[in-house]
C-alpha cells in the first residue's frame, strides 16, 4: 500500500439527499509522481472521487463527527493515510486542493496573506511561514503579484494564487477539481505549465478541456453515473476516442481522426501529414451570411480619464457573434454597455440603434424592450418560484397580450415542459441555464447577449447550447456572446470579435480570425487547425 | 368630510411610503450597490487609522458605542460628526465621506421613520421633560400597530433624532475598521481578543463576502429591470420597484452565495483551518506609539463619560434619576 499515493478500496458513497450510489470504486491505484486526469460529463462523480481522496468526504460532507456507514463505505488511503480516520488538517499537509471558482477559494486581501493562510492555521513560525511563502511564490512565478489586492487580480492570477496557497502546505498529492473553468486560454495555459513543475508530485485532475489537458497527464479516467467506465494511458486515449465520445466527454477532433486512420500519435502535425496522403478532406462549417443588421454600437467607456472600451460593433439578423480575449480585454463591460448596466463608477458614452431605434439615452428597461441580457451568473436571474412564471415574468410585465401562448411555445421550445410546475432553482445546470435562456427571451425580444455561459460547463452541454442557440438563429433570434471556448466559437458561431485592451483587435468569421488571434490570447481549436491545413491541401 | 377622509387617508401612506422610500431612494439611488461595495471593503492607505492595531480599531468603536449608549444625545452627534470627519483621512476620502454622510442621513431617516410614530407619550413626555406634545399628524384607526396609536409629535421626531446619532456613530466607527483593516487583521485582533476562531473566521469571510453580495444583489436587479419591471409604471414608482427588485433577489442571491460558500469551507478546511484552536502569524500584530496615545485618549475618554454618567451630568435616559 505504501507503494502508491493513492489506494481506494471497495469505496461507496450516497449523498444524504440523493436516491443512489454517487460513487462506486471497487479498486483504484495511483502511483506516485503520477499525473491523472479524471474526466466524464457533469454529475458523473468526479469531484465526489477526489473529494473523497481530500477527507472533504467523509470529513466536512456529510459530518466530521461520525462517520455514517449508511452513506460512506470502504476506504480510500493516501499515502497509507486512511481518510476517513485522519483529521483533515492532517490530510491538509499531504494532500492540496485546488477548485473552480478562485473568487469563492480566497479568503485573505493580499495575495501573501492568502499564501500564509495554511501555514499560519498549522501554527508553524514566521520564519517558517515566510520560508514557505517565498518557496511556494518562486514555484508558482508569481513574484509580480505580491504586494496585490486579491480582489482586483484576474481569474487565471487568482489561481495561481491558490496554487501557491495549496503549495505553502507541502502536499505531495494534488487535487486540481476544474482548475480552469473560470480562466481564459492564457491563464489555462500558465496553470498546465505549473503542472510541470509539481513534477515528482502525485496530481489528478479533475477538467472538461480535455484537448487542453491531455499533453500533461499520464494516465486518463473516465467517470460515468459514478463508476470508472475506462481507466487507459494517455497515450490510449486515441484508441478510445468513440468510447470517451459516446461518454460525452470532449475528444479532440483530430484524435477522432487518428483513430480513424489508424494512427497512435496524437500530434496534429502528424494526423494532418497522414490526412493529406489520404487525400481525406475536413468539411467547412456552414456560417450564416446575415442580410440585415439589427444592431450597431459605438461604445466608449471611461474609469476616471482613463478608456476602458473603445468599439464599434454591428449584429446581423439570426447572426451569432462571439466575443473573445483574454481576461479583462473589455468583453462583458462591452455587454454591460450595450444594456446601459455599466458598474457606477464607469462612465459610458454610448450610441446604440437597435431595429432602427436609438437607444443611447435609454434606460435599461427600454433597451431591455429590444435587447436582453444574461449574465454569467444566470441562477441570480431566477426570481419566480416556478419555471413557467419565471419566462412568463417578462412578457407580463411588459404586458403583452398573448403571453400564455408564448410563453408554452418557448417552454416546448427549450424542453421545459414537463419542468413548468418546477423550482427553477432545484434543476439542474443545463435546465437552469435554458429557463434564464427563455426568460430573457420571453417578451419578443430578438437579440440577446449572452455572458460567458460556456464557462464551467461539460462538452455535452456545451454542444447543447450551441445546438439551442442556432436553432434560435435559424429563427431570427441574434446573439453576442462572450466565452473563452474557442472550440464552441467555431463549430457555432457565425463571426468573432476579438477584443484586446478595450479594443476592436480582430472582427471576421471563425476561419479569418483564428489566423491571427493567438496574439490576442485566443488560441484556436484543432479543429480549426485541421480545417486549415487540409483545405490548403 | 369624505374629501377629508380621502385627503387624511392619502397623506398618511404618503407619509408612510415616504418614510420608507426615502432610506432605499438613498442607498439604491444615491450611494448604489457599487457604492456599498466601496464603503465595506478595505483599501490600503498610509493615514492614521492605516496605521493602528487593529486591536485599537475595535476599542475605538466600543468605546464609541459605550459613550453614545450612556451619554446624552449630543454626545453621540458630536462623535457622528468627528467620526465623519476623520473618513476625510483615508484613502479616496472625499469619496468615502460622501458615501458615509449619505449613509448617515438614510439611517436617521430610517430611525425617525420607526421610532417616531411608535414612541409611547409618557416617554416623550419623560425623556423631553415637557407636558405638553405638539401634533403633527395623525394616521387612521387601521394604522395602529400592537396598541400603539399611529401618531406623530414633534417631540416624538426630536427625540427620534436624538436616538439616531447613537447608531450613526456606531455605525461610522465599526466602518472606519473594515475601511482600514485587512480581513486577516480583523481576525488577528479578534483572536488577540479571545473571541474563538470559528466565530472571528465566520466574520472574516463575511466582510470578504460582503462586496460579492452586493454584485450578486446588483445583478439580479439589473435582470429585472432589463426584462421589464416598471417598464409600464410612472418613473416616481421607482423606488417601490427597487424594493421590489431587491427583495425578489434575497433568495437568488442566498442560493448563490450558499453554492459559493461551500467551496469557501472546503479551500478553508483543506488548508488546515481550525487544525488548532489558534493561529501563528507570519507578521506578528504590534502596538505603535500612536496606538498608546489613542488607547489612552480613548480610555480618558471612556471615563470622563462614564464618571459625568454616574453623576448625572449628560445621562444618556434623563428621566432617570
Amino acid at each position: 500500500m505504501q507503494n502508491f499515493a493513492i489506494t481506494v478500496k471497495d469505496l461507496v458513497h450516497r449523498y444524504p439527499s440523493g436516491a443512489g450510489e454517487a460513487l462506486v470504486v471497487d479498486d483504484l491505484t495511483i502511483r506516485e509522481g503520477e499525473i491523472v486526469l479524471v474526466t466524464g460529463k457533469s454529475g458523473s462523480g468526479k469531484s465526489t472521487l477526489v473529494n473523497c481522496i481530500n477527507g472533504v468526504i467523509p470529513h466536512l460532507f456529510p459530518g466530521d463527527s461520525e462517520i455514517d456507514q449508511a452513506t460512506h463505505q470502504g476506504e480510500v488511503f493516501v499515502h497509507g493515510h486512511p481518510v476517513s480516520k485522519t483529521p483533515l488538517h492532517v490530510l491538509s499537509t499531504i494532500v492540496g486542493t485546488l477548485l473552480q471558482d478562485p473568487e469563492t477559494q480566497i479568503l485573505n486581501y493580499d495575495v501573501e496573506e492568502e499564501i500564509a493562510f495554511g501555514p499560519e492555521n498549522l501554527c508553524l513560525l514566521p520564519d517558517e511561514i515566510n520560508r514557505r511563502v517565498n518557496e511556494a511564490v518562486r514555484v508558482t512565478g508569481i513574484g509580480h503579484l505580491l504586494g496585490k489586492e486579491t480582489y482586483k487580480l484576474s481569474g487565471g492570477e487568482l489561481q495561481r494564487v491558490m496554487a501557491a496557497a495549496v503549495l505553502a502546505m507541502t502536499p505531495r498529492v494534488f487535487i486540481f477539481d476544474e482548475p480552469t473553468s473560470n480562466i481564459d486560454p492564457a491563464g489555462t495555459v500558465a496553470l498546465l505549465d505549473l503542472m510541470r513543475t509539481l513534477r515528482g508530485k502525485t496530481v489528478v485532475i479533475v477538467e472538461h478541456k480535455v484537448e487542453r489537458v491531455l499533453p500533461f497527464v499520464d494516465r486518463v479516467i473516465l467517470m460515468d453515473n459514478g463508476r470508472i467506465v475506462s481507466d487507459v494511458p494517455s497515450a490510449s486515449v486515441i484508441e478510445r476516442a468513440d468510447e470517451f465520445a459516446s461518454y460525452g466527454v470532449e475528444v479532440p477532433e483530430h484524435y477522432m481522426y487518428a483513430k480513424k486512420i489508424g494512427l497512435a500519435s496524437a500530434d496534429v502535425g502528424q494526423v494532418v501529414s497522414e490526412m493529406k496522403k489520404r487525400k481525406m478532406i475536413v468539411a467547412a462549417v456552414s456560417r450564416r451570411t446575415p442580410a440585415e443588421t439589427v444592431l450597431r454600437a459605438q461604445l466608449k467607456v471611461f474609469d476616471g480619464n482613463s478608456s476602458l472600451l473603445d468599439v464599434r460593433i454591428a449584429l446581423g439578423k439570426g447572426e451569432i457573434l462571439a466575443v473573445m480575449g483574454r481576461n479583462g480585454a473589455g468583453k462583458s463591460t462591452m455587454l454591460k454597455a450595450i444594456m446601459g448596466v455599466l458598474d457606477r463608477k464607469l462612465r459610458g458614452e454610448v450610441r446604440l440603434n437597435a431595429f432602427g431605434i436609438e437607444l443611447g439615452n435609454a434606460g435599461v428597461a427600454e433597451r431591455g424592450r429590444y435587447i436582453t441580457y444574461v449574465p454569467q451568473n444566470f441562477d441570480l436571474t431566477l426570481v419566480s418560484r416556478t419555471v413557467k412564471e419565471e419566462v412568463a415574468y417578462s412578457p407580463k410585465k411588459r404586458g403583452l397580450k398573448d403571453w400564455r401562448t408564448k410563453v408554452d411555445n418557448l417552454l416546448e421550445m427549450l424542453s421545459l415542459t414537463d419542468q413548468a410546475e418546477q423550482d427553477p432553482l432545484a434543476l439542474s445546470f443545463g435546465q437552469r441555464r435554458r429557463v434564464a435562456l427563455g426568460s430573457a427571451l420571453a417578451s419578443d425580444v430578438r437579440v440577446a447577449l449572452l455572458d460567458e455561459p460556456t464557462s464551467g460547463q461539460d462538452f455535452s452541454h456545451r454542444e447543447a447550447l450551441g445546438e439551442e442557440l442556432t436553432h434560435l438563429a435559424k429563427m431570427g433570434y441574434s446573439f453576442i456572446v462572450v466565452t473563452h471556448d474557442a472550440r464552441f466559437v467555431y463549430r457555432h458561431c457565425d463571426r468573432v470579435a476579438v477584443l484586446s485592451e478595450g479594443r476592436l483587435a480582430l472582427d471576421g468569421t471563425p476561419e479569418i480570425v483564428f489566423e491571427n488571434s493567438e496574439k490576442y490570447g485566443v488560441p484556436p481549436p484543432t479543429e480549426y487547425s485541421l480545417y486549415r491545413e487540409l483545405s490548403r491541401s | 368630510m369624505i374629501l377629508y377622509s380621502l385627503f387624511e387617508n392619502v397623506l398618511s401612506w404618503l407619509f408612510v411610503l415616504l418614510g420608507y422610500a426615502t432610506p432605499l431612494g438613498i442607498i439604491f439611488g444615491l450611494i448604489g450597490l457599487t457604492g456599498f461595495v466601496e464603503i465595506t471593503r478595505f483599501e490600503k492607505g498610509d493615514s492614521f487609522y492605516y496605521k493602528l492595531n487593529p486591536v485599537t480599531k475595535i476599542v475605538i468603536g466600543l468605546v464609541v458605542t459605550t459613550m453614545s449608549a450612556i451619554s446624552i444625545w449630543w454626545v453621540g452627534a458630536a462623535l457622528t460628526a468627528v467620526l465623519a470627519l476623520s473618513y476625510l483621512t483615508l484613502k479616496n476620502g472625499v469619496r468615502k465621506l460622501a458615501l458615509a454622510t449619505l449613509l448617515t442621513v438614510s439611517t436617521v431617516v430610517a430611525t425617525v421613520q420607526n421610532f417616531a410614530p411608535y414612541t409611547a407619550a409618557q416617554t416623550l413626555v419623560q425623556a423631553m421633560k415637557t407636558k405638553t406634545l405638539h401634533g403633527i399628524w395623525t394616521w387612521p384607526a387601521y394604522f395602529s400597530f400592537m396598541g400603539f396609536q399611529h401618531s406623530l409629535t414633534l417631540e416624538a421626531v426630536i427625540y427620534s433624532l436624538q436616538i439616531s446619532v447613537r447608531f450613526t456613530s456606531i455605525t461610522l466607527a465599526a466602518l472606519i475598521l473594515v475601511l482600514t483593516t485587512s480581513p486577516s487583521g480583523v481576525l488577528r485582533a479578534l483572536q488577540k481578543l479571545g473571541v474563538p476562531l470559528p466565530v472571528t473566521f465566520a466574520l472574516v469571510v463575511a466582510l470578504r463576502t460582503v462586496p460579492r453580495v452586493f454584485d450578486s444583489i446588483e445583478a439580479s436587479m439589473n435582470s429585472q429591470f432589463v426584462r421589464g419591471l416598471g417598464s409600464r409604471d410612472p418613473s416616481f414608482l421607482r423606488p417601490l420597484h427597487y424594493a421590489r427588485a431587491l427583495i425578489s433577489s434575497v433568495i437568488p442571491v442566498l442560493v448563490f452565495m450558499l453554492r459559493g460558500a461551500k467551496n469557501t469551507a472546503i479551500s478553508a478546511d483543506t488548508r488546515a483551518f481550525r487544525a488548532y484552536p489558534r493561529r501563528t502569524h507570519r507578521k506578528p500584530l504590534a502596538y505603535s506609539r500612536l496606538d498608546i496615545v489613542t488607547l489612552s485618549l480613548l480610555v480618558s475618554a471612556l471615563a470622563l463619560a462614564v464618571y459625568a454618567a454616574a453623576h448625572g451630568y449628560g445621562r444618556a435616559i434623563p428621566y432617570v434619576s
